[in-house]
């Protein structure tokens, strides 16, 4: 078993052994646990990651447990930089080249604002994908999943998150990409939005994309 | 808990088009018959939000074809469903000032999947 921890976070080490049995449990290579679990009492929920090829992975029943199947592909995502930052793993968890686009990004922004909007109160979930992005794009940095959490806490309100998506998105888009590329990809972007502005999401999407079309 | 036909039968009401929409989902009956009332009327009060344009649509940016539809021409509306500690995901999928085509009731990762069916997200993102 390894543990993964850049940070030294505190670890429930009395989960230890229930880790190990879950790990001898899966019959697959590449296995590791992420998430709360390791190091917060109160959360029982056990989320566990497998690379393999298969679809399906067999496994005795264990209560709790989330078991979410990774294609050697999905390598490259930033989602799994990040979750294999911190983790406990079965073996030396494999490693491959990131490959992530501001095009991905836009994606990510694209989903996650209409989302904000609809659960405002409920949004923490909600945000991770977008912070993940917008932190690794403004810094080159993984956060990873403690450093996540804590970047997550920091933003009290989901207006609180808007506004730095609004300040920060223009800033990186031009910063990261030639202004040739950014007018062709947010003009057809705003394009996509025109006709549903009248949706506060739409609205906040097309001033965005024209906003990073002037380059501020 | 809530009968799969008589959901389904409240859904096309509420809905009241003569197009008839599709349910799909991998386990759709089976979820629904975990839905309590309460839950059922919590979804069919949030379709009646999106009939009245109080829920923000997700915008498909790509001008893919998906049946007889490009995909920009979408609007995809989703309500996050908890069922006994499982998370699920409810989508309707809206063609643009016209009709609900699609109703997908399912698991996060079958969300999932339908994301990447959308282009809402890269394939290996």
């Amino acid at each position: 078993m390894i543990i993964y921890n850049p940070h030294n976070q505190k670890i429930l080490e009395k989960r230890l052994p229930l880790i190990k049995s879950i790990f001898e449990n899966i019959k697959a290579k590449h296995v590791f646990i992420t998430g709360s679990f390791i190091n917060q009492e109160k959360y029982k929920d056990i989320d566990i990651f497998v690379i393999s090829r298969r679809k399906k992975i067999t496994h005795f029943h264990i209560p709790h447990i989330n078991i979410t199947i990774m294609d050697f592909n999905d390598l490259h995502s930033l989602f799994y930089h990040s979750l294999c930052k911190s983790c406990i793993s079965k073996n030396i968890l494999p490693t491959k080249s990131l490959k992530v686009t501001l095009s991905d990004y836009w994606r990510v922004i694209n989903e996650a604002v209409p989302t904000i909007l609809n659960q405002k109160t409920t949004y923490q979930k909600e945000v991770r994908f977008l912070l993940l992005y917008t932190k690794y794009f403004k810094t080159g940095e993984v956060l990873d999943t403690f450093q996540l959490n804590e970047t997550i806490n920091r933003f009290k309100t989901h207006e609180s998150v808007l506004d730095y998506v609004q300040k920060e998105t223009p800033r990186i888009m031009n910063k990261k990409a030639k202004k040739s590329y950014l007018k062709k990809f947010f003009y057809t972007q705003a394009g996509f939005y025109t006709e549903h502005t009248r949706y506060n999401a739409q609205n906040f999407l097309y001033n965005l994309a024209h906003t990073i079309t002037r380059g501020l | 808990m809530v009968d799969a036909t008589e959901f389904r039968t409240r859904v096309t009401k509420i809905l009241s088009q003569d197009y008839q929409i599709e349910f799909l989902g991998g386990n759709f009956d089976k979820i629904v018959n975990f839905i309590t009332e309460t839950k059922a009327g919590k979804i069919y009060a949030w379709i009646s939000e999106v009939i009245n344009e109080n829920i923000q649509p997700i915008i498909i940016s790509s001008k893919k074809s998906y049946k007889k539809w490009k995909m920009n021409q979408l609007l995809v509306f989703r309500y996050p469903l908890n069922i006994n500690n499982i998370e699920y995901r409810v989508l309707l999928v809206k063609v643009k000032n016209s009709i609900y085509i699609e109703f997908h009731l399912g698991s996060h990762k079958y969300y999932d999947k339908v994301r990447k069916d959308f282009d809402l997200t890269r394939k290996n993102c």
